[in-house]
């Protein structure tokens, strides 16, 4: 992700999520956050059980997102020149006054520096890896997992009592761990229709195209289902189990051989080790040696797992 | 949702597929999901967010691994900026060992980067989740810190029990191999174990080493600047550690590879064995070109009335010595007074008070105390302030400034706000979050940062390049640590160092004595250890033993002559020190080891 894409996202997740932009640039936003942001964000979780015993009116917090830290920077000290520029001088900042209550703050706080003396909108570094932005991908995440979904109807019907018949699918966005001491991935969509039994691959691709609602549309009607969930979810199964067969797996056949090596060397070590020890040592020294075995097991052995990264139920227009 | 590694979370009946894709892969399709949509439908909901449904699936497409070997952390931290060999070290690691490595590289070149970028790179692939790193006590801090800062790695210091609990915890060893963190730990499995300072592993017998042998590790990191010492064995202690049987078992260690304790054969061999576990990346010949130091001594004549104040405190010093005879503690803290005169009345005031109210009520010296404050009330100005402020306007751009003294500190604060310049104080006391505070309002809008600690937990300040030295330390390695913070890898500029150093005083000695004697400014980093660790070794810190010299010499020229004899001796173990890298390249190990590594050279172009 480009800082752009990064900006993007952003914007998008804050209007998800009913956050209130107070000021903006391609560079950055400062956002007072909604409760649901705050709640997903803020890691405050014993001021929110306060909120929510009490019923107190939530006091939600303000960030600064930083998404382009170059160009923010360059804006603010470019900023910052012309506010000198046009002000005149200051008046006087040893003011008897003023410093009196510098003074008097710096013997209760230690020193206290006047000019930055104000209440902090802490600032958040969003590029590609930062934290806040992993927090943003996991509140993504987490709020947008399971879904029911209706495709907007394209045009209006002419006549009132019209009906365009609508298929559901179960759609999951799955992703593929090739995992040994390395790993790769790969996502995978699918979509199959609950009419037919016909799968779709790129089935995310195919709702991108489309505009989704929550609410059912006036004039339609679902087809009657012609197969249960659970025989979709067998049907994703199968055409994923048969896509991945297909792979090539030389990437575990040589996990496999290190596997083997590293077991090999261990052997070498252990069973020397067992076999000339004292009896009483020796239980001592085989638990060790089944610990270092089960380390290099779950360190090398291939294995590949399917995970959903979310799901739900989507009614799309036509019957397939 | 996606919790692939833990399948008791998923309660219903079979809640995954288990078979294989191929002869040699597990296969596991995890059906939690389904479960759960299940659920909802039979509840009528709640359902998400559709706008947020497709963000979490654009999160998971940028976040996805694509490739075996790609380093994919450098992507997520754009402002670190490995080394090439940091980077070569920690894809070698990855790609060839299989996360199972020493990293050995000679100090100063970024073991803990390189750690850090192997330990990124597993958490971004989500291969760790929970790791450990055990450390010295005194690192434990510096860690957490750069792995927090560097690495956008939320790593946590362990400090209660509960502790233990976050994915990424920094303890020190000795901490964790006591009951009753050990049991807990070795009930645990870590993705991840790194050890600081893992030579403290070489022996079989300590605790230390059979604590690491009995926890339950995935991928393992130790970190020494030294693999060996005294002895081949403590090399393959270290090694079977890591990895058992990588050099054989003991005795065909011994018989393959040992003539005697120092002495390797096979070496060919060994070599081999060695490079498959451990790296080693060395300075070049030419050494790592840091930046230059530019040292200037600015000598500066005390105004009439602090000469007076530093003559009554020196009068009053020996007088008290030759009382007190010899208790080395009431000695140091007398001299400090004369130090202090050379920093600022501020800081002598103090010292002087508190002396007042220790000394009993009765005391003639109460009267002597008291009419050293009265020369204080006497002195208006500081001519040492006034010189920095000067320079300060010369140099016209950051400017870090160290003092020994807090009340020296506290009066620049004011002395620079009242001449309208924006100076932001460091000191050891602060807490941790208004140390950071300083840090940003420094690298921000303020000019100076004026500090009283250089050592402790790393402040890094590579953005600065001149310093100015208000008054000394008589440790070198302190005044080493203050130049540290600045002259370290990753400063672009040469570094100037300002010396601000009284005539007439002992601070014009103390100067000479470090500046030309142990030519302390320009000694290759690492270097300093090594002198005084065996100038010390002899009897009292140097820092002692100067302060010995100055209560008892006779006068000035008597003090002068002695401290030139102090510097002399040091200056002897430092040519012997500066010979000796070229005994250690006769020395069979050396040879070995440097043989796994790499030898940088990175000349830094200017």
């Amino acid at each position: 992700m480009n800082e752009r894409q990064v900006h993007r996202y952003v914007q998008r997740f804050l209007d998800a999520m009913d956050c209130t932009v107070l000021e903006k640039s391609p560079a950055h936003f400062k956002v007072k956050l909604s409760p649901a942001a705050d709640r997903a964000l803020t890691n405050r979780p014993y001021y929110w059980s306060f909120v929510d015993r009490t019923g107190a009116d939530p006091e939600t917090m303000s960030m600064l997102l930083v998404t382009d830290r170059t160009k923010f920077e360059a804006a603010e000290a470019a900023a910052l020149a012309q506010q000198q520029a046009e002000q005149p001088p200051k008046p006087n900042p040893e003011s008897p006054l003023a410093s009196a209550t510098d003074a008097a703050l710096a013997r209760s706080f230690g020193f206290v520096h006047g000019e930055v003396n104000t209440i902090r909108m802490p600032r958040e570094e969003m590029h590609f890896g930062s934290r806040r932005l992993d927090q943003l991908f996991d509140a993504s995440q987490a709020a947008g997992s399971y879904v029911y979904l209706f495709q907007e109807p394209e045009r209006k019907h002419l006549l009132p009592y019209d009906s365009t018949p609508y298929t559901a699918w179960l759609g999951v966005n799955l992703k593929v761990e090739f995992a040994c001491d390395r790993k790769r991935e790969e996502l995978y969509s699918f979509g199959v229709s609950l009419a037919s039994g016909q799968c779709v691959e790129r089935f995310h691709d195919r709702l991108l195209e489309l505009k989704m609602t929550p609410k059912l549309p006036p004039n339609i009607h679902i087809t009657k289902n012609g197969l249960s969930l659970g025989k979709a979810l067998s049907t994703i199964e199968q055409t994923i189990e048969r896509k991945l067969k297909n792979q090539d797996y030389s990437w575990a056949a040589q996990a496999r051989e290190r596997l083997d090596d590293e077991l090999d060397r261990i052997r070498n070590y252990y069973e020397p080790l067992i076999a000339s020890a004292l009896e009483e040592n020796k239980p001592a020294i085989t638990e060790q040696y089944d610990k270092r075995q089960a380390e290099i097991r779950w360190q090398y052995e291939p294995r590949v797992t399917a995970s959903a990264i979310n799901c739900g139920i989507f009614h799309l227009a036509g019957i397939d | 949702m996606l919790q692939p590694n833990q399948p008791t979370n998923l309660t219903r009946s079979e809640p995954a597929a288990r078979s294989k894709l191929h002869p040699l892969v597990d296969w596991q399709f995890d059906r939690s999901w389904f479960d759960e949509l299940q659920a909802r439908l039979n509840r009528n909901g709640p359902w998400d967010d559709w706008q947020l449904y497709q963000l979490a699936v654009e999160a998971h497409q940028a976040k996805q691994v694509t490739s075996f070997d790609e380093l994919r952390c450098l992507r997520c931290l754009p402002s670190l900026e490995p080394m090439p060999h940091q980077i070569s070290t920690a894809s070698k690691v990855l790609h060839e060992m299989g996360g199972r490595a020493i990293l050995a590289d000679e100090v100063g070149l970024g073991k803990t980067i390189e750690a850090g970028l192997v330990l990124k790179e597993y958490m971004v692939r989500g291969l760790v989740k929970r790791a450990l790193i055990l450390v010295p006590a005194s690192l434990v801090l510096q860690w957490v810190r750069e792995l927090n800062q560097k690495f956008g790695i939320s790593a946590v210091a362990q400090k209660k029990e509960h502790t233990w609990q976050y994915d990424v915890v920094v303890a020190s060893m000795d901490t964790a191999k006591r009951e009753p963190h050990r049991e807990k730990l070795l009930s645990q499995d870590y993705d991840m174990l790194i050890i600081d300072e893992a030579h403290k592993l070489k022996n079989k017998k300590t605790t230390n080493y059979q604590f690491v042998n009995q926890m339950s590790k995935k991928y393992c990191l130790l970190l020494t600047a030294t693999p060996v010492q005294n002895d081949l064995d403590e090399l393959y202690n270290l090694i079977t550690l890591l990895k058992p049987g990588q050099l054989g078992g003991q005795s065909e260690f011994a018989a393959n590879f040992v003539v005697d304790k120092r002495l390797p054969k096979n070496e060919d061999q060994l070599q081999e064995a060695l490079s498959a576990v451990m790296i080693r990346n060395r300075r070049g010949d030419g050494g790592i070109h840091f930046t230059k130091r530019i040292v200037r001594n600015i000598p500066l004549s005390l105004s009439p009335e602090e000469k007076a104040l530093y003559d009554g405190v020196t009068a009053f010093v020996k007088e008290r010595v030759v009382e007190t005879i010899a208790d080395m503690a009431s000695m140091l803290s007398l001299v400090t007074l004369q130090r202090e005169v050379c920093s600022s009345r501020d800081a002598v005031f103090v010292t002087l008070v508190n002396l007042f109210k220790k000394t009993a009520e009765d005391s003639p010296l109460r009267a002597k105390i008291w009419g050293l404050v009265e020369n204080i009330r006497a002195i208006t100005s500081n001519t040492k302030a006034e010189k920095a402020m000067e320079l300060i306007r010369e140099i016209d751009d950051k400017v870090i400034i160290f003092t020994e003294y807090r009340a020296t500190q506290e009066y620049l604060l004011n002395y620079f706000r009242a001449n309208g310049l924006h100076a932001v104080p460091y000191r050891g006391g602060m807490n941790r979050g208004k140390k950071d505070w300083m840090m940003d309002l420094f690298r921000g809008r303020a000019q100076v940062l004026i500090a009283t600690e250089a050592g402790g937990e790393g402040i890094n300040l590579q953005f600065c390049h001149n310093m100015i030295n208000f008054d000394l330390p008589w440790n070198p390695m302190r005044v080493e640590q203050r130049i540290g913070r600045v002259h370290r890898l990753g400063q672009q500029h040469d570094v100037r160092i300002y010396n601000l150093c009284t005539l007439g005083t002992i601070e014009e000695h103390i100067v000479s004595l470090l500046h030309e004697k142990i030519n302390l400014f320009e000694l290759v980093i690492g270097e300093l250890d090594h002198i005084l660790e065996r100038f010390e070794k002899q009897e009292l810190s140097i820092e002692q033993q100067i302060a010995r010299l100055v209560a008892e010499a006779g006068d000035g020229t008597d003090l002068q002559r002695r401290i030139s004899g102090l510097g002399d001796s040091i200056s002897r173990i430092r040519s012997e020190v500066q010979s000796e890298p070229e005994l250690e390249e006769e020395d069979a190990i050396g040879n070995l080891l440097d043989a796994v590594g790499q030898s940088i050279s990175m000349e830094a172009s200017p």
